[in-house]
């Protein structure tokens, strides 16, 4: 099971740019790259601020693809 | 290649051990048979003045190497989870090898008494922290290109 993300779409759709989102969740912004490009599995406490700064439920946010 | 300022930073600790590497380690290595028994012996003089140079080296090099680092890229370093996670990742490496360093370090000097007071003691002592050093931040510098 790999963990992926939609960071990057919701992102967009909210108008953040990835300095912003770092700034507002207290990370840097080669973070947000590597969590977006699946590089980086963020912690619980990273995921949840990144879905609240996003306005969004973070299960929508976080999924696994090739669930067995 | 755009590095980040902490890639950077790292990527300052690789020149270093290569630098000290090549200043340093042949003056040890030409000298790896010449013994030190004695306490007036003049080589025992030669080592304490080659480790009073590194120690300048080290202090001037991190300054100036820190300091241009500062001036020319201004971005602020900010420390998250994914760099514990990096650090984490590189000491452990580093500890593993500084622990299998010592262990060949024992079996070197007890393979040969004549090593115990010799130049190639130094040698190999410089040899194997710096490739400690060069490996240790290597990897640190792939995991934060890589993750």
């Amino acid at each position: 099971m790999d963990l992926k993300n939609r960071i990057k779409e919701y992102r967009q759709k909210i108008g953040f740019t990835q300095e912003e989102l770092a700034a507002k969740t207290g990370v840097s912004r080669q973070t947000i790259i590597s969590i977006e490009r699946y590089r980086y599995k963020p912690s619980l406490e990273l995921a949840m601020k990144i879905s609240e700064k996003l306005k969004t439920k973070i299960e929508i946010l976080f999924y696994f693809e090739n669930i067995n | 290649m755009n590095l980040s300022k902490k890639e950077l930073s790292v990527l300052i600790e690789i020149i270093y051990s290569i630098l000290f590497a090549l200043l340093f380690l042949p003056y040890f290595y030409e000298n790896r048979f010449t013994s030190f028994d004695f306490i007036d012996n003049i080589f025992l003089w030669l080592v304490w003045g080659k480790i009073g140079q590194m120690i300048i080296f080290s202090a001037i090099y991190y300054s100036i190497g820190y300091t241009l680092l500062h001036i020319f890229n201004k971005e602020k370093i900010i420390k998250d989870e994914r760099d514990d996670m990096i650090s984490s990742r590189s000491y452990k490496l580093g500890f593993l090898l500084y622990e299998l360093s010592l262990f060949v370090f024992i079996g070197v000097l007890l393979s040969n008494s004549s090593f115990q007071n010799s130049g190639f003691i130094i040698f190999f002592i410089l040899l194997l922290l710096l490739s400690v050093i060069f490996i240790k931040s290597s990897y640190q510098l792939y995991l934060y290109r890589k993750s």
